[in-house]
């Protein structure tokens, strides 16, 4: 059922007032009051974003805040993937209809979001077709009805970007996940840490940080120092990491899967 | 005016005597020749011809007719040669009945023999019937490794003639070649780092485990799968006898080489070029060339899928079994087959450095590429990343050699002891994995038979937790 809020509405989300010209949104799902925070990055991501988006969206969902992004392939699809392994609270702000899932591919997300309590939110009337030319108009709504804005990966041009200088121009900290200066997919952040965003090292320091913006989270992020990275390793690394042999690893690895600490996906073991 | 010679066809794996019947008849300058000869055979009636006038022995000015019996098996190649020439001068009562004998050679016009594909099947019927067999001069000692066999080499027509006029007594037969027993395979000790999938590979050996490897490109998937005949135990000579005689019935020569055979066929091969095909006697493919070492499927995902499900044969039953009019060809192709894939078109999907260009759709549908039933016979799955540079180093490889002999003690060990049992920690484990959602129900089954092959490379008559641990993280999804 899509519903239309104006922002005179009680429903409405706070935030997007903060906009020059507030639209009425369309939603599908649960808007909360909690304070969201927006993961977003590129559609091209490495393993690197890809672990780390994950692992936001986890720890955003653990702390009890919304985790927002863009359904988009990549970064936002895994940041929302991410809130939704920790059964958090996800909203996904579309740059077509509030009923047309885009990337269609993200169809199952689209529909686990619903039904798991989250909101399909977007400006636009059903049946709008996902056109190029929206998304920017978009991302000033991701911003907006976001406390912060972290940008996990992204390249040196890309919607994420724009994300970040609308949250800035509304007054949204911006913080940035630095990345290898010679890896293409994080040139972006880079530039934007130059330009002088707040560099944050992983889940726990966003937390904290935003600890200091938004108050405390309401539960306590899981504890550093797992035996597992939470961005996930390949399991050809995991030897080195635990200073093993193969054969040892392995047995750990399998171990876990059975006790289920951990998953395998891809050829990565990810902790539970 | 009649004689008889033997020689020897090469059917599937097989060798067949054939009977080289030669009859001379009214005086007429004719030469026929029957028994589903192909052009190669049929060419030997101009060589034989030539080669007897050029050994200084006058043909028979008779109608000659020779038949290949059975006459309703295709011939094929160049052995007949000396066969029909020695039949032919035996009728014509130049020299004696060399009935016995198992003869294959291809004769040149001036006289000289030359070895043909047969010489070794020559050697596997001289074991079988204790008849003495000729085969030409410069491949007898490799023929005479056949255990039981008794080789006699000839240089020409002149020579073999020499020699039956002789009898076998005249002289004693080529001894077997010496054989260097190292081995100059690529060692495992070459490749940086990657233990998860050297350890995958040493069991693949242990147990015969067909393995897929996914990865990047660059990571080393090709120098990996380079590496499993090394670390195969060596093949014993009857071994090496029927793989060098499937590699002599497609026209390949291969000496008796302990070192398990390495195939890998492009994936445009056609479906005859995989399994065996052909008109007329059917040629074996590279399933049946892998018999006994490595099939080595690299880019996987290219293969078309029609010619990954003709492997399902092989792969379940260890042979192919081809059917032509009047003759049906069974090759032996028991292999171990590695696969390796990128894990999607572009190459990059999970790389650390590189983004992936692929959308979903396509790596799902690149991953389907690799069929069900065929992904259902490979038991282990592993990947295979890139190396980082600064990780290159540190704790060094181990040498072919090293883990060739933890896979030859296990193979024994499998056979001799009474392995292959479950502990009730292990059993418990593999019914909770099924329980919990890590496996199929036949999973399972493979994840036992995976786990005993570990147990046994640890010399451990039972497999226990540990051994199924480990054999549960290398079923990695694919």
């Amino acid at each position: 059922m899509v519903i239309l809020i104006d922002p005179d509405d009680d429903g409405y989300p706070v935030g997007l007032r903060d906009l020059e010209d507030p639209p009425p949104v369309h939603v599908i799902g649960h808007l909360r009051q909690a304070s969201g925070v927006a993961v977003v990055g590129t559609r091209r991501c490495t393993r690197y974003g890809t672990g780390l988006a994950n692992a936001f969206g986890s720890a955003i969902a653990n702390a009890g805040w919304t985790t927002v992004s863009g359904l988009a392939r990549g970064i936002d699809g895994h940041a929302h993937q991410g809130c939704l392994t920790s059964r958090g609270h996800a909203v996904a702000v579309l740059g077509s209809g509030v009923d047309v899932c885009y990337p269609a591919q993200h169809r199952e997300l689209y529909d686990t979001i619903v039904r798991e309590g989250g909101a399909i939110v977007s400006e636009y009337p059903p049946g709008t077709p996902p056109d190029r030319w929206r998304f920017p108009a978009r991302n000033r709504l991701i911003a907006a009805m976001s406390v912060a804005v972290v940008v996990v990966e992204a390249a040196e041009q890309g919607g994420a970007l724009i994300t970040a200088r609308l949250a800035a121009e509304i007054g949204r900290p911006v913080f940035v996940v630095p990345g290898d200066v010679d890896r293409a997919a994080s040139a972006g952040c880079n530039r934007l840490l130059k330009d002088g965003a707040h560099p944050v090292l992983g889940p726990a320091d966003l937390i904290d940080e935003l600890g200091l913006i938004i108050g405390p989270p309401q539960t306590t992020p899981p504890a550093v120092g797992s035996p597992l990275p939470i961005s996930g390793v390949p399991v050809e690394d995991l030897p080195d990491l635990w200073g093993v042999s193969a054969r040892e690893a392995l047995i750990r690895v399998g171990l876990m899967e059975i006790r289920g600490e951990a998953r395998k996906e891809g050829g990565m073991v990810f902790p539970n | 005016m009649y004689a008889a010679t033997t020689s020897v066809a090469l059917v599937g794996g097989e060798v067949r005597p054939v009977e080289v019947q030669v009859h001379l008849g009214a005086q007429k300058d004719l030469f026929k020749l029957s028994g589903l000869p192909d052009t190669a055979v049929r060419e030997a009636k101009d060589r034989v011809r030539a080669a007897i006038t050029s050994s200084g022995i006058r043909f028979p000015n008779r109608t000659v007719t020779v038949n290949l019996a059975p006459a309703d098996l295709p011939k094929a190649g160049t052995d007949f040669d000396l066969p029909i020439a020695l039949g032919v001068l035996a009728a014509a009562r130049e020299i004696p009945r060399p009935a016995r004998a198992v003869v294959v050679g291809e004769l040149a016009l001036d006289g000289s023999v030359r070895a043909g594909l047969a010489s070794l099947g020559a050697a596997v019927l001289s074991a079988r019937t204790g008849s003495p067999c000729l085969v030409a001069s410069g491949v007898a000692s490799q023929a005479a490794v056949v255990p039981g066999s008794r080789v006699f080499g000839v240089t020409s027509l002149a020579d073999a003639v020499e020699l039956l006029r002789g009898g076998e007594d005249s002289r004693s037969p080529t001894d077997p070649e010496v054989r260097e027993e190292g081995v100059s395979e690529p060692d495992l000790a070459d490749v940086q780092g990657q233990a998860t999938a050297k350890r995958a590979l040493e069991i693949a050996a242990a147990g015969g485990h067909h393995l897929l490897m996914h990865g990047p490109p660059g990571g080393g998937k090709t120098m990996l799968a380079r590496r499993l005949p090394g670390v195969l135990p060596p093949l014993s000579d009857s071994e090496a006898v029927e793989v060098a005689l499937i590699h002599s019935a497609a026209g390949l020569r291969r000496g008796i080489v302990t070192v398990p055979p390495f195939r890998s066929p492009h994936h445009t091969a056609t479906r005859p070029a995989l399994v065996g095909g052909g008109s007329g006697l059917p040629v074996p493919g590279e399933a049946s060339l892998a018999h006994r070492g490595v099939l080595f499927l690299d880019e996987l995902a290219e293969f078309p899928r029609a010619h990954l499900d003709t492997l399902r044969q092989p792969l379940e039953d260890g042979f192919v079994t081809i059917a032509r009019k009047g003759v049906t060809v069974r090759f032996p192709s028991d292999f171990h087959m590695i696969g390796a894939t990128n894990p999607c078109p572009c190459g990059y999907h999970g790389d650390s450095r590189r983004p992936c260009e692929c959308r979903p759709t396509e790596i799902a549908r690149y991953r389907q590429r690799i069929s069900g039933p065929l992904l259902d016979r490979i038991d282990l799955v592993v990947k295979v990343g890139r190396v980082e540079t600064m990780k290159v180093g540190g704790l060094e490889g181990e040498s072919s050699q090293t883990v060739r002999d933890r896979v030859a003690a296990a193979v024994a060990f499998a056979r001799s002891e009474s392995t292959g049992q479950l502990n009730s920690g292990a059993l418990a484990m593999v019914t909770r994995s099924v329980e919990v959602g890590l496996l199929t129900a036949r999973g399972a089954t493979r994840l036992a038979r995976l786990a005993r092959t570990i147990a046994n490379l640890a010399l451990d008559p039972t497999a226990d937790e540990e051994h199924v641990a480990e054999a549960l993280a290398l079923r990695t999804e694919w």
